[in-house]
């Protein structure tokens, strides 16, 4: 369940495929990523309650249903069937043409979000750190810091919370 | 009512964060079957937790490798921390807090978005929702007569209201009314500026809108009003409106005056220009031109589709008829282009035992089965 967690996320962010971005760059109309979110969401309402009883993974149903209506909109707009199913075709196909723009773009990304991480909380800032950069369990940190796990993982998402926070104001 | 401040937004836009962030954490483990249902639950609650979820993630995919730039050692952050002030100072870290010191209107960061990506989303929805949200009716003007109420336009952009009898007002900047009711009739004078009415059903006291020298007799309807230098000019969206001659107005000042003879009867898509002298001839118009002004996008957040469905029917002579009131009660969140009612109508299409017929004037929206279906769950 952690790798597929994992393969999402990769897929979604560290590609820097984000559907927003897809969307912002190569449509360039701002309603089309609300769109998309609103349909992702009306999907998720129309749910059956014993369908959603039985997903497994919400999370990647999320995704899939995002994805899936990404290639949709490809499809519509160029006219032209995507040669596969899968995930990671989409991306690529998406990714390809703006990689350049989007290396400088996620660099630039990149380092404003470590000056952010550098001005949180000492303590949020050094769970951030060994967690994302050393790669410590909550375990380790816990013992490091001389606090709970669970308080570990309260400052992961307190410290995720402020960057997003702060990385909205930025964009 | 639900008048939210900029400082509400903001802290909502937190909360939301969080509980985006505290999600994506919990996946690393898998979810129990009551997680699982809470996750679902809290994405199903609104669009903006959907947002805000691809938000985190997208975010999450650089986290990693910002956190490589960092250049002190574990040892030397944990001694940091170990000095640090115990209390956590989340979120006021680095810069302003949004919201707090930002005097602009909130719709301003409408341009956030255009700039950003589903980062800026999740703000600009809340902003468009704050923008929209129904707001309390404050009188502006108190006169000697009690049951008056006047009610003016915002600055900031297009203020609805909902009176007592369920009318629908939506005022343009710099537009003020004034309202009347009593147990016998109900009057709304449009003093200055564009407003739209649609009109709440009451079928003991009849409403009539008073423009200058002419008074509208309401048969159920949507409709445009504008007031300005140029003159006073009505558009029927749809329905139907009567145009009375006003008679001529007693000395006193607080009682409009009676209604007199007939001189139009307007339909769907119709206009008028009415002044001291008399009236136009009617022509015909495109509604969307008429509502122009109208915000261009509807967002509503836990609303029943009964209002939602009249919010879109500003804008179409085509209106939107929920005739089961199982299907008017059920509640959903959303934004949609205002334009775009056939978008709308299709998402209906696709609830369960909900069937649309296009009846030519109106659009019907009724119960397969005729039972009231609110499937707990489904909403």
């Amino acid at each position: 369940m952690r790798e597929k967690h994992a393969t999402w996320s990769a897929l979604f962010a560290e590609k820097r495929a984000t559907l927003s971005s897809y969307f912002l760059r190569r449509v360039a109309h701002r309603w089309d990523a609300q769109d998309l979110v609103q349909e992702v969401y009306l999907r998720l309402l129309r749910m059956e309650p014993a369908d959603a009883a039985n997903i497994l993974s919400p999370e990647a149903y999320l995704f899939t249903v995002a994805a899936n209506l990404v290639k949709e909109h490809a499809v519509l707009r160029q006219q032209q069937p995507l040669g596969s199913d899968e995930l990671e075709h989409v991306v690529e196909h998406l990714v390809a043409p703006s990689n350049v723009e989007a290396d400088v773009d996620s660099e630039s990304r990149r380092r404003h979000l470590a000056s952010l991480m550098e001005r949180l909380p000492p303590k949020c800032r050094a769970v951030m750190v060994m967690h994302y950069r050393d790669e410590l369990s909550y375990r380790e940190i816990a013992e490091r810091m001389s606090i709970s796990t669970n308080m570990v993982k309260k400052y992961i998402v307190k410290g995720l919370a402020a960057c997003r926070q702060r990385m909205a104001d930025y964009e | 009512m639900n008048e939210l401040t900029q400082l509400d937004a903001a802290r909502q836009a937190r909360r939301i964060t969080e509980q985006a962030a505290a999600w994506y954490i919990e996946q690393q483990e898998p979810l129990s079957e009551r997680q699982r249902t809470a996750f679902l639950d809290w994405l199903r609650a609104s669009p903006l937790h959907v947002a805000e979820y691809f938000a985190i993630a997208q975010m999450h995919g650089d986290v990693k490798a910002a956190a490589a730039l960092e250049k002190l050692s574990a040892d030397e952050l944990a001694e940091q921390a170990r000095h640090s002030n115990p209390i956590v100072m989340f979120p006021r870290v680095g810069k302003a807090e949004p919201g707090t010191r930002n005097p602009q209107p909130a719709r301003r960061s409408h341009i956030g978005l255009a700039l950003g990506g589903v980062a800026g989303m999740a703000a600009a929805i809340a902003a468009a929702w704050l923008g929209l949200a129904p707001r309390h009716a404050v009188p502006v003007q108190t006169v000697a007569q009690a049951s008056v109420q006047s009610y003016a336009g915002n600055a900031a952009g297009v203020r609805a209201l909902t009176l007592s009898d369920g009318t629908l007002i939506q005022l343009d900047r710099d537009s003020r009314i004034e309202v009347r009711f009593d147990a016998h009739q109900r009057r709304i004078a449009v003093l200055r500026g564009h407003v739209l009415f649609d009109i709440g059903k009451d079928r003991v006291r009849p409403m009539l809108v008073d423009v200058g020298g002419h008074v509208l007799q309401d048969i159920g309807t949507i409709f445009d009003v504008r007031r300005d230098a140029a003159g006073d000019t009505l558009t029927v969206i749809s329905g139907r409106v009567r145009v009375l001659k006003a008679q001529t107005p007693p000395a006193k000042g607080d009682e409009l005056p009676p209604p007199g003879d007939s001189v139009a009867d307007l339909t769907a898509g119709q206009q008028i220009d009415l002044d001291v002298s008399g009236t136009s001839r009617i022509h015909t118009v495109q509604a969307a031109q008429a509502t122009a002004w109208l915000p261009s996008e509807i967002s509503f957040q836990h609303e029943t589709i009964g209002n939602v469905a009249r919010r879109f029917n500003a804008y179409t002579s085509k209106p939107l008829a929920i005739e089961d009131a199982g299907i008017a009660g059920q509640r959903i969140s959303g934004i949609f282009h205002a334009n775009n009612p056939q978008a709308f109508v299709a998402y209906l299409a696709t609830l369960p035992d909900v069937r649309v017929i296009d009846a030519g004037d109106r659009i019907r929206v009724v119960s397969v089965s005729h039972e009231t279906n609110t499937k707990a769950g489904q909403l």
